[in-house]
C-alpha cells in the first residue's frame, strides 16, 4: 500500500530540480500595457524578458473600456504599467488607484508634440466642435520611435540588470520603424496632392494625415459615441461626389452599415478595414504594429490610385 | 334540460371551505335566489358553477351543458371602464356564440343589439362610450349583453347592490321575462325583500346549506337565526375534513 | 416661392437614396407600431417596450457571437430573447401569485445583465451595443424588407385577432367564460410586440423603435375615441413625425433618431394641450352646450 520509497525520492528530486531551475532562471518582468498596440511595442522592446498583459485586446475599443476584476489583479501584480497618455485611457487612473498599484507608470507618448482634434470636424478648418487632444499619436511612425524610447527607458529603470538587452531590442526595432516610415513615404509619393484625401469613420488618423500629407475627412457623428445626422451624411455624399474621393474606409469598431450606405450612394467601393485603435487578432491582417501600418497604407494608397 | 345538480360540493380558498358539503338540484327553468350572510359562499358557489373555481370535493353536474352557454354576471366585473369602446360594441359581445372570434356583424345582429338596449331602457345609447355611463346605466348595459347571450342558464352575483330603485325595478322585470322564457336563473342576493317578491325558490347558505326549497318556507326566522350564527372568519385551528364523511 | 418649399420639404428625398430609404422605413415602422402602441397603452403596458429593449440584448449578442453582424441572425436572436422574457413573465404571472409587471421587471433585468455579460465576455467594449442596434440612416435593402414584412404580418394578424384581443383588454372575465383562448390572444399580442420592437431595433435603433411605438400612440388618445380610429391616428402621427424628423435631421444637422422622436414628443405636447378629447384646452374650453 505504501509508495515505494524509491519512487518518492525520485519525485521529490524532480520537484527540487524543477524548483531549482525556476530559481536559477531569470524571473520575467510583469508588464501591463493598456491596449494591443502598446502591448506589441512593449513586447518588441522587452523581448523574452517580459511577460506582457494587454488590457484592451485585439479589436477592442480603448476609449470606452470597462475594467474587469481580472484587469485590476493584473495591474496590482505588475512590475511596470505602460499607458498611452494624451487622455486616451480615461479609465486608467481609477483602475491604478483601485488596484493599489504603486509601481512605475510609463507614459508612452511622453515627448510627443500633441495635435488637437475637434469633436465635430467635417473638413479640416471648416467646422469645429470643442477641441480636445488627439491621443492617436502612434499613427505617425516618428512618434512610435518616441514610444519605443520611453518604453525602453521605463524597462531599464525597473530592471537595470537587463538594460543592455532592452536597449539592443529598442535599437533593432527602431531600425525597423525607420524602414517602415521610408516605405510609407515612398508609397504615397507617387500620388498627386489632390488625390491624397481619405474618408474614414474615426478621427484616429490625424497624426497619420499630418505626417504623410493626407487630408483626413472624418464625417461628423460617425464616431462610436454620437449618432449620425442626415444633414452631415448628405454633405459627405455630396463632397465625395464633388471631390471624387476614392479612398473611403470603415473603422473596425463602428457601424459598418452606415458607411456602406454612404459608399454605395456616392459611387465608391469601400476600401476594406483600417486598423487604428487596436490590432487585429493573430490570424488577422494587422496583428502587430508593423503589420497594421502595412495593411493600412497598402489599402489607402491602393484606393487612392483608383481615382487617378 | 338545463338543470344543475350539485353533489356534496366543497369549494373554497387556501384549503378553507367557503361552501361546505352542499348537495341539491337547481331544476331546469327554476328561479332560485342564493341568500346568506357575508362570506357565506354565495359568490363562491356561482364561481364554482361557471368553472372559475375547482372544488375540493364533490362535483357539479351541468347535464352536458357547455360553460359558454351559461351567462354569468360577476359581482365586480373586471371591465376597464376607461377603454374606448361604445355601448353597442360591448353589448354585441353577447352574440359571441353566433359570431365567435372572427365573423362579422350583420345588420340583423345589430338590430338585435339595439333591441336588447331598448329592453333595458337604454335606447339611443348605442354610440356612447362606456366611460360616459353612470353605474346604473353600466349595469343595464351588462344586462343587455346577458339578454343577447340567450343562455339557458343565467347566474347573477349581487346584480343590484348599489343600484338605484328605478334601475333595480327595471332589471328585475328583465329577470322575470327570462323566467317566463323557462331559463334557469340563479341569483345571489342580499335583499330578502327582493327575494320574497320575485324569487320562488331560495337556497339559504351559511357555508353549509341551511335550507333549499320554496322561498316562503325557507326564509323563516329560525333559519335566518341559524344563518346569522355562522362565523365569517376562517377557523385557523380547523382540522382536516375526512374524505367522504360529513364533518 | 414654390421652388423654395420644394427645396425644403421634398428635395432631400429626391436627391438622396438614403433619405428615401429612411423615409420608407419610417412609414413602414409607423404602420406596424401605431396599432401595437395603442394596444400597449390601452392595456397599461406602456413601459413594456422600453423594458423589452433591454431584454433582447442577450439574444442579439448571441446572434452576433455566432455569425457576426448578420441582420438576420441578430434579429432572430433578439426575437428569441424577447419572446422568452415576455412568455416567461406571462407564465409566471399565470402560475404564481406574482403579477405580470413584477415578473416582467425581474426577468428583463436578469436578461439585460446576461446580455452585458455576453457582450463583455467577447472582449469587445460595451460600444458594441451601438453596433448591435442600427440607425435609420443606415437602413439598407435587407433592413427595409425586414421592417416591411414584419409590418405586413403585424397588420394581418391584428386584423385577424382584433375582436378577441379587444375583449381580452376590456373584459377578460367575459372572454374566459365564452372562449378559452384568452391566454393565446395575450401571447400572440406579445409576440407581435417583440417582433415589431426587434425589427425596429435592428433597422432603426432602440430609441426609434420604442419611441415610434409609444409616443404616437399616447398622442393619438387625444384625437380619437375608438380603438380603430386611435390606431389610425397613431399611424398618421408616427408617419408625420418620421417625415418631419428626417427633415430636421437633414436641414438642422441633428442626429436622426432623436430628431424623429423629438418631433413625436412635440406632437405629444401639442396633443396634451389642444387635442380634440380630454386635453387641457378641451377640458377648460367653455363649450357651447346643446339644449338636450
Amino acid at each position: 500500500m505504501s509508495f515505494s520509497p524509491t519512487v518518492l525520492t525520485l519525485v521529490l528530486a524532480l520537484c527540487l530540480a524543477g524548483g531549482g531551475t525556476a530559481t536559477t532562471a531569470e524571473k520575467k518582468l510583469n508588464v501591463v500595457a493598456t491596449f494591443s498596440i502598446l502591448g506589441d511595442l512593449t513586447k518588441n522592446v522587452g523581448g523574452n524578458r517580459v511577460e506582457v498583459t494587454t488590457l484592451v485586446g485585439p479589436n477592442g475599443d480603448v476609449h470606452v473600456y470597462e475594467p474587469t476584476p481580472a484587469a485590476a489583479e493584473a495591474v496590482r501584480s505588475a512590475d511596470l504599467v505602460v499607458v498611452n497618455g494624451l487622455a486616451l485611457e480615461g479609465w486608467m487612473d481609477r483602475l491604478i488607484k483601485n488596484s493599489g498599484f504603486k509601481g512605475p507608470v510609463v507614459v508612452a507618448s511622453q515627448g510627443v508634440k500633441p495635435r488637437e482634434m475637434a469633436a465635430g470636424e467635417l473638413e479640416e478648418g471648416a467646422k469645429h466642435g470643442p477641441l480636445m487632444t488627439d491621443p492617436h499619436a502612434w499613427q505617425d511612425v516618428g512618434n512610435a520611435r518616441l514610444y519605443v524610447q520611453n518604453i525602453a527607458k521605463g524597462l531599464e529603470k525597473v530592471d537595470p540588470a537587463s538594460a543592455s538587452v532592452y536597449r539592443a531590442n529598442a535599437e533593432a526595432y527602431t531600425a525597423k520603424l525607420g524602414e517602415l516610415d521610408q516605405w510609407v513615404r515612398k508609397e504615397f509619393s507617387g500620388i498627386p496632392r489632390q488625390q491624397r484625401r481619405m474618408i474614414t469613420t474615426h478621427d484616429a488618423f490625424g497624426y497619420f494625415g499630418a505626417a504623410y500629407g493626407i487630408a483626413i475627412i472624418s464625417p461628423v457623428g460617425f464616431s462610436t459615441e454620437s449618432e449620425a445626422s442626415a444633414g452631415d451624411i448628405a454633405n459627405l455624399i455630396k463632397q465625395i461626389r464633388r471631390e471624387k474621393v476614392t479612398a473611403v474606409f470603415m473603422e473596425n469598431v463602428s457601424d459598418p452599415r452606415l458607411m456602406e450606405q454612404v459608399a454605395k450612394e456616392s459611387g465608391v467601393t469601400l476600401g476594406g478595414t483600417l486598423y487604428s485603435d487596436a490590432l487585429s487578432k493573430s490570424d488577422g491582417p494587422a496583428s502587430t504594429y508593423l503589420e497594421m501600418f502595412k495593411n493600412n497604407v497598402t489599402l489607402i494608397a491602393g484606393a487612392m490610385w483608383k481615382g487617378i | 334540460m338545463a338543470s344543475i345538480v350539485i353533489h356534496d360540493l366543497t369549494l373554497g380558498y387556501d384549503g378553507h371551505p367557503a361552501v361546505h358539503h352542499l348537495s341539491g338540484t337547481f331544476e331546469s327553468g327554476s328561479m332560485t335566489a342564493v341568500v346568506g350572510p357575508n362570506g357565506s359562499g354565495k359568490s363562491t358557489l356561482l364561481k364554482g358553477i361557471v368553472g372559475i373555481l375547482r372544488p375540493f370535493t364533490g362535483r357539479i353536474d351541468l347535464g352536458g351543458l357547455k360553460i359558454s352557454r351559461i351567462a354569468y354576471l360577476p359581482q365586480q366585473a373586471e371591465i376597464d371602464r376607461s377603454f374606448p369602446i361604445t355601448v353597442r360594441d360591448l353589448v354585441a359581445l353577447g352574440l359571441w356564440e353566433r359570431i365567435g372570434m372572427f365573423a362579422g356583424m350583420r345588420d340583423e345582429l345589430w338590430r338585435k343589439a339595439r333591441q336588447a338596449l331598448a329592453a333595458v331602457g337604454l335606447e339611443g345609447f348605442e354610440h356612447r362610450p362606456i366611460s360616459d355611463l353612470s353605474v346604473g346605466q353600466f349595469q343595464r348595459v351588462l344586462f343587455a349583453r346577458l339578454l343577447l347571450q340567450d343562455a339557458p342558464v343565467i347566474l347573477l352575483d349581487e346584480p343590484f347592490s348599489a343600484m338605484d330603485n328605478r334601475t333595480t325595478a327595471d332589471l328585475l322585470q328583465v329577470v322575470n321575462r327570462w323566467h317566463a322564457e323557462n331559463r334557469t336563473i340563479i341569483a345571489a342576493l342580499h335583499s330578502h325583500e327582493q327575494v320574497r317578491s320575485y324569487f320562488p325558490r331560495t337556497l339559504l347558505l351559511a357555508r353549509e346549506p341551511i335550507g333549499w326549497g320554496d322561498t316562503a318556507e325557507i326564509l323563516n326566522p329560525e333559519n335566518l337565526q341559524r344563518a346569522q350564527q355562522m362565523s365569517e372568519a376562517w377557523d385557523e385551528t380547523a382540522e382536516a375534513c375526512p374524505l367522504g364523511e360529513i364533518c | 416661392m414654390l421652388s423654395h418649399l420644394w427645396a425644403i420639404f421634398l428635395a432631400p428625398f429626391q436627391d438622396f437614396i438614403f433619405m428615401r430609404h429612411a423615409l420608407v422605413a419610417c412609414l413602414a415602422l409607423a404602420l406596424g407600431c401605431g396599432p401595437i402602441g395603442v394596444l400597449l397603452v390601452l392595456r397599461s403596458m406602456s413601459l413594456v417596450g422600453d423594458a423589452l429593449s433591454h431584454a433582447v440584448l442577450p439574444g442579439v449578442a448571441l446572434g452576433f457571437l455566432v455569425s457576426g453582424l448578420s441582420l438576420y441572425s441578430m434579429t432572430l436572436g433578439g426575437i428569441a430573447a424577447g419572446l422568452a422574457v415576455a412568455l416567461l413573465s406571462g407564465a409566471v404571472s399565470r402560475l404564481t401569485l406574482l403579477r405580470e409587471d413584477a415578473s416582467f421587471a425581474a426577468l428583463y433585468l436578469a436578461s439585460l445583465a446576461l446580455g452585458v455579460l455576453l457582450v463583455s465576455w467577447r472582449g469587445s467594449s460595451l460600444d458594441l451595443v451601438h453596433v448591435l442596434f442600427g440607425t435609420i440612416l443606415a437602413v439598407d435593402d435587407a433592413g427595409l424588407v425586414m421592417v416591411a414584412s414584419i409590418t405586413t404580418a403585424t397588420l394581418l394578424i391584428l386584423a385577424f385577432i382584433y375582436r378577441p384581443l379587444i375583449v381580452e383588454c376590456v373584459d377578460p372575465g367575459f372572454l374566459r367564460s365564452v372562449s378559452g383562448k384568452g391566454a393565446l390572444m395575450h401571447l400572440i399580442f406579445l409576440v407581435l410586440v417583440v417582433l415589431n420592437l426587434v425589427a425596429g431595433f435592428q433597422a432603426l435603433g432602440t430609441l426609434m423603435a420604442v419611441g415610434m411605438m409609444m409616443l404616437p400612440a399616447v398622442s393619438a388618445r387625444f384625437w380619437a375615441r375608438q380603438v380603430w380610429s386611435t390606431a389610425l391616428a397613431a399611424m398618421v402621427i408616427a408617419m408625420l413625425s418620421g417625415y418631419a424628423g428626417l427633415l430636421l435631421s437633414y436641414h438642422g444637422n441633428l442626429p436622426s433618431g432623436p430628431s424623429i422622436i423629438l418631433t413625436a414628443g412635440l406632437c405629444y405636447v401639442f396633443s396634451v394641450v389642444c387635442g380634440a378629447h380630454g386635453s387641457i384646452y378641451s377640458r377648460y374650453r367653455a363649450a357651447q352646450h346643446l339644449t338636450g
